[in-house]
């Protein structure tokens, strides 16, 4: 250390903390570090287990069962039928629920990173409700458009969107008023779709089906509409993620680094709309997943977007299968929604969160 | 012109500082100022803020933009560094319009340290340092060993390299505002922008900070534009100061010179006795 830089350090710390302390101070930074670090390698490879574990018990769970390697042989090797049955019945939900999981986890963390509100999630605020009201348009008045829902999914989701964010933006966006806004567009658009179900006389199990959330007879052609919507989605957020981390600084220094704040702003929010309607076409609307997936990985693998993004992603898969899982095991033969499942376990946690933030509930 | 972006490019990966030197010495500009202002006029609505502002920055000099609030000092701050566009005049960065740079190219030459700044909770002192070479980088790109270069040296000057692993949010405030100038060294600029860095900081810390800006002007010979509440603190510490009144520049040049009782009224609307202390210019602001 230089003459001047030891004069500097004296003038700055007074003599506060000799330099052994600093040293000590900065080991012990060191080691935060690594043992966070460690904790965030531990969460992925936990999770990545569980969500293969969780996959092949959801696989067997139901009226029929096969052993592991029956299964693998049926899937791999022989025609068995009780594989091919599950193979039809089991597996598009299965794989539904994960992609859509982690669509909507996903779409929390963008909204959240470009609303700069933690509490911002695509249900909570509205967008798969704008999303949901669009498939069911399409499918109460153009079923023959059908192939496009992805497509009318999407910009219903973007015009709720472009109302919650112009109609909260007063000089800024408060958190709450982000919230608040987004409880009223999404309270009208399930208005809306409630009341097209009830003028077609409630019983098209297309439009109930988008509505409640039933992903009970899904096909692999609904596998296929959801798989390249979410890869893109998907693959576009983990090329975002050093972006979504230069938005949690603040606008204009964000900008000073040569960054175009609000094209980014525009670009981040379409690809949470894309994921959130996607899902939201095949899967219905699903509140909460997106709130509660991205906080507690931030508690497990940190707020940098580059190992939230793709833990959000296996995480939200785990807790949609989970969640689609206990629901069709719960009350068998009966099907109790996800999407019920989320909310009823969501509603809480999102209050808990309320209360527990000094920042956005004063 | 897409080959000669190319070419500037590759020198900065060897050494930004350096490069800069060499390229503004080729530079048929290199004798203008480092900044120049002509008849700059904005207005938020109908409130007219400037009212042609006129002035050049020093290259190598602190200068201190300074007068009363609602006198536009931040209006002209914002303007001079791109966040605002002016309704009529020019902003000329050694001689080439501000306009024609995009946020970008613009970044590569001017680093700013805005007045309020805020990061996530957990993210550490160098993860937050290294944002700097955002304007050097595409999209997705690792650090390059340049990066890693400028990173460490930032981290150097401003004394946070045994912070380096500590979380932002754990720093002290004297700290933390080293750590946004530390952000702003990483992008190698020569010119270099602070919004009253003193503000939210305790005397102790504010003389840190001023003396890391005079460090930075004094070693590494970067020009820097600054605005400052204190009056005695922006007499110690420029080389030059710009005070401005109803949107115009009222005196301009070496404090020691333009800071008198008579402009202090003219400027504030108040009355202050100017002394000398062992040949030093005080004002007495109390």
């Amino acid at each position: 250390m230089s003459e001047k830089e030891t004069e500097l350090e004296k003038a700055t710390e007074s003599g506060r903390i000799s330099e052994a302390d600093a040293a000590d101070l900065s080991g012990q930074d060191k080691a935060r570090k690594h043992r966070k670090t460690a904790k965030a390698a531990i969460s992925f490879i936990v999770m990545i287990v569980l969500l293969v574990a969780l996959f092949f018990a959801a696989v067997n769970i139901g009226s029929l069962k096969v052993s592991f390697p029956e299964l693998l042989k049926g899937l791999f090797v022989k025609y068995n039928e009780d594989v091919a049955t599950i193979y039809d019945l089991r597996f598009p939900r299965i794989v539904i629920s994960m992609l859509a999981g982690a669509a909507i986890a996903v779409s929390g963390v963008l909204f959240q990173a470009v609303l700069k509100n933690p509490l911002a999630d695509p249900g909570i605020i509205g967008i798969s409700s704008g999303a949901s009201f669009a498939a069911v348009l399409i499918t109460a008045f153009a079923p023959t458009l059908f192939f496009f829902t992805p497509l009318f999914a999407f910009l219903g989701g973007v015009v709720a969107f472009v109302l919650v964010y112009s109609l909260s933006w007063k000089g800024g966006l408060s958190p709450l008023r982000i919230i608040l806004v987004g409880v009223a567009v999404d309270a009208m658009f399930t208005g809306l779709s409630s009341g097209l179900n009830s003028m077609n006389g409630g019983d098209m199990s297309g439009v109930a089906a988008i509505v409640n959330g039933n992903i009970t007879m899904k096909t692999w052609d609904d596998v296929r509409t959801l798989v390249p919507y979410v890869i893109v989605g998907l693959v576009l957020a983990l090329i975002f993620t050093g972006m979504c981390n230069l938005l949690s600084l603040e606008d204009k220094t964000a900008r000073s680094l040569g960054v175009n704040v609000n094209l980014m702003r525009i670009i981040i929010s379409m690809i949470a709309v894309l994921l959130a309607s996607i899902s939201t076409a095949v899967a219905g609307v699903i509140s909460f997943l997106g709130l509660i997936v991205p906080h507690i990985g931030r508690l497990l693998v940190g707020s940098d977007h580059r190992a939230l993004v793709p833990f959000s992603a296996l995480f939200g898969a785990f807790i949609f299968l989970l969640a689609d899982t206990i629901g069709r095991t719960i009350a068998a033969p009966y099907e109790v929604s996800a999407a019920i499942i989320m909310s009823v376990v969501g509603g809480p946690f999102f209050i808990i969160l309320l209360r527990r933030s000094k920042k956005y509930a004063k | 012109m897409r080959s000669k972006e190319k070419n500037m490019d590759l020198t900065s990966t060897e050494n930004i500082l350096d490069s800069e030197k060499k390229f503004s010495k080729k530079d048929k500009w290199a004798d203008k100022p480092a900044m120049e202002v002509r008849d700059l006029h904005f207005s938020y609505g109908k409130n007219k803020v400037l009212k042609g502002v006129s002035l050049k920055i020093e290259e190598g000099k602190i200068t201190t933009i300074m007068g009363a609030n609602g006198c536009g000092k931040s209006t002209l701050f914002s303007l001079m560094t791109k966040n605002l566009y002016p309704r009529k005049g020019n902003i000329f960065l050694k001689g080439k319009n501000v306009q024609n740079l995009n946020l970008k190219e613009f970044a590569r030459k001017v680093a700013i340290v805005q007045q309020y700044n805020s990061a996530s909770d957990d993210i550490t002192v160098e993860n937050l340092v290294a944002f700097g070479r955002t304007p050097h980088k595409k999209m997705m790109q690792g650090d390059s060993a340049e990066d890693e270069r400028m990173i460490q040296w930032a981290l150097e000057v401003t004394n946070l390299t045994e912070y380096r692993d500590r979380e932002v949010s754990r720093l002290s405030g004297g700290q933390r505002q080293r750590v946004w100038i530390a952000m702003a060294l990483c992008q190698g600029t020569k010119t270099l922008f602070l919004d009253e860095p003193t503000t939210y900081l305790d005397i102790r810390y504010q003389i840190e900070i001023l003396q890391l800006v005079k460090k930075l002007n004094q070693e590494f010979g970067i020009t820097i534009i600054m605005v400052l509440h204190d009056i005695n603190q922006a007499i110690a510490y420029s080389d030059n100061v710009i005070g401005m009144k109803d949107g115009k520049v009222l005196v301009e040049g070496d404090p020691e010179e333009v800071i008198t009782e008579e402009s202090i009224r003219e400027l504030y609307g108040i009355e202050l006795g100017v002394t000398r202390v062992d040949g030093r210019k005080f004002v007495l602001a109390v």
